[in-house]
């Protein structure tokens, strides 16, 4: 009798939350042109409780830039905005855990971070679909550059690294941000490739196995064209997890989490940054 | 039991348990009990009081854990990285360990009657000498428990970790038990420290933090991710609950990412099975037979032999971690009766 009243309250519970949760993403897509954010935390006010105000969103707890951010300044006030922050990724990884991605979206984020000085970013689903639609998003990406930062565009160039095809594409000669589009197997079965690797080396006795340490690991996963780790992993989704994305390179990253990629606003994508910012890292000291 | 505080959940604390218990349970929890230093600043006291504070903190959350039948925990209770620390501090910390595994030896009956297995995880070589021996004797008088799990990262990092299992493997090789086309995700993830566990559901990391720092990197790669700005000696029920409850509402979606790389996973290794057994035909001279119902044979016949390889293999790997407990423990008797 009790497990069945348990059962019951449970999901009350659960479907209040998705509830919740639909409610919140509803209001993000629709009225996307107001000022949601406002509306959003007035919404959030009423629907969600104190207790379940668990997820570390950077825009519950950090200041928002000032309004203004209109596309002909832009590129302008992106260069400042990378300098005024304290310290600045050198690697972005952008994990979108959401079933249907925008590539108009995802281009913006990768011009945002090559705008305000970012040097790396890659690109991750769990599913590889952009693996499989690189050229796209390579396209993509390119158009959001020309119509993001106009006649600057020849300032800023991209190189994309890509597993199939080892020589770089790039536009113009100067090369200031890289980007990269990764899949899982980027993951262990890259992990597993080095190990064989090794293991190769091991049998044709040009090493022993006692040789190995994190450093050598290291070196054979990183290749010729290895990207430095990312600093920060900025999550798209309401998934709580990596998914498979470079379990050894993220020692370290700052995971991040935004609500979704559609419809991203460069002050939702700024205001990580100021979180990544301001965290702390001690390196086990 | 020091290491698991007695004692009851209240009525509405028992109330919301058996509501969560309507959902799906995470059957593995892992801890980053971060926040013990801030915390020690924070009441103005000594950075040993702090840790001591955590130690009590993780005894209370393991009775929590078996409140609510979650049968298996991993800790990060130390890392390669600490070592950097200031001397005093390291050594404060060495010596809480060496207090509560002894104390661990003097309730084996304790143990015994909880069925508690505790594993130590990580490069141990790193320790000092007598903190080898107590962990050698803690491990092997619970090696046979199987109620529920507890295990303890100390001088862990994952890279280590990781790095560690593939050192096997090419020892593996060395050896002539494998070849090295039989490393394979399932082969390392049997040769990591955690080879006995199943990957972690649940991560928690508490004291605000968002990185991984090293830590499970391998086995968390679908886990729900958690992070709870409440510092460690203050975690309280509620933000388990809390916890719980945040693996619940990604439970669909991550079991449905952790098919889909099985599926992958499988499929990679028919794959290179496949590839394999061909190449073995070519290398017969055999060349590519033209009945698909051989190739299909070959593949089958090569699949076991790698499988019978790998079982070897590991059999032999579990001897050798085995024979470090024990020589350390012989040791440790050794020296108890000269």
């Amino acid at each position: 009798m009790m497990a069945v009243v348990y059962e019951f309250v449970w999901r009350m519970l659960h479907a209040l939350l998705h509830l919740q949760r639909t409610i919140l993403s509803w209001f993000r897509i629709s009225i996307w042109n107001w000022n949601w954010r406002l509306w959003r935390r007035a919404v959030a006010a009423v629907l969600v409780p104190a207790v379940f105000g668990f997820q570390n969103h950077p825009h519950n707890n950090k200041k928002l830039v000032p309004g203004g951010g209109k596309k002909s300044c832009g590129r302008v006030r992106w260069k400042s905005d990378g300098k005024s922050l304290e310290k600045l990724p050198l690697h972005v990884g952008l994990l979108i855990a959401e079933e249907e991605p925008r590539y108009t979206d995802i281009a913006n984020l990768v011009v945002w971070c090559m705008a305000v000085g970012i040097s790396y970013v890659s690109v991750y689903d769990n599913q590889g679909i952009f693996r499989r639609n690189n050229s796209r998003l390579m396209d993509e990406i390119l158009k959001q550059q020309q119509e993001l930062l106009g006649l600057d565009s020849l300032k800023y160039s991209v190189e994309f690294l890509n597993k199939s095809n080892e020589k770089p594409e790039q536009q113009v000669l100067s090369c200031q941000a890289t980007v990269k589009v990764l899949s899982p197997d980027d993951g262990k079965p890259s992990i597993v490739k080095a190990a064989q690797k090794f293991c190769q080396l091991v049998e044709h006795q040009q090493q022993r196995s006692t040789d190995l340490d994190v450093n050598m690991l290291d070196s054979l996963l990183r290749g010729t064209k290895g990207m430095p780790d990312p600093d920060l992993v900025m999550k798209f989704g309401t998934v709580d997890s990596t998914l498979g994305f470079l379990p050894w390179h993220i020692r370290l990253a700052e995971i991040i989490s935004l609500p979704s990629h559609i419809n991203i606003k460069y002050e939702d994508f700024f205001s990580a940054l100021k979180c990544y910012a301001g965290c702390e890292q001690r390196l086990g000291k | 039991m020091s290491w698991i505080r007695k004692g009851e959940l209240t009525l509405i604390e028992r109330l919301s348990a058996n509501i969560l218990k309507a959902g799906p349970m995470p059957k593995h929890v892992a801890f980053i009990m971060d926040g013990n230093r801030r915390y020690a600043r924070k009441l103005h006291v000594e950075r040993q009081q702090g840790h001591t504070q955590g130690f009590d903190k993780l005894a209370e959350t393991l009775r929590w854990c078996l409140n609510l039948e979650i049968r298996e925990v991993t800790v990060y209770a130390f890392s390669i990285e600490n070592f950097k620390r200031a001397k005093d501090e390291v050594d404060g910390l060495m010596e809480l360990a060496r207090q509560k595994f002894s104390r661990l030896l003097d309730e084996q009956e304790d143990l015994e009657k909880h069925g508690v297995c505790i594993r130590v995880l990580g490069d141990l070589t790193l320790l000092p000498l007598d903190i080898q021996k107590l962990i050698a004797q803690a491990v092997l008088a619970t090696k046979n428990h199987n109620k529920c799990f507890l295990n303890v990262c100390f001088a862990y990092t994952s890279r280590h970790e990781i790095t560690n299992a593939v050192k096997e493997a090419a020892w593996g090789v060395e050896q002539g038990l494998i070849k090295p086309s039989d490393v394979s995700e399932f082969l390392l993830d049997e040769c990591l420290y955690t080879s006995n566990s199943p990957d972690p559901d649940l991560l928690i990391r508490t004291s605000g933090e968002v990185r991984l720092s090293d830590f499970l990197l391998w086995q968390t790669t679908y886990s729900c991710l958690v992070f709870q700005s409440i510092l460690w000696p203050e975690y309280s029920f509620w933000n388990f609950c809390e916890a719980i409850l945040q693996y619940q509402l990604n439970h669909h979606a991550l079991q449905k990412a952790r098919d889909l790389h099985a599926e992958a996973r499988v499929l990679q290794q028919l794959e290179a099975d496949r590839c394999c057994a061909a190449e073995l035909l070519q290398q017969t001279g055999l060349g590519k037979p033209l009945d698909p119902q051989l190739r299909q044979e070959a593949v089958q016949k090569y699949t076991a032999e790698r499988e019978g390889r790998v079982h070897s293999f590991l059999t032999v790997l579990q001897e050798k971690r085995d024979r470090f407990f024990t020589d350390l423990n012989k040791g440790s008797i050794a020296s108890a009766k000269a």
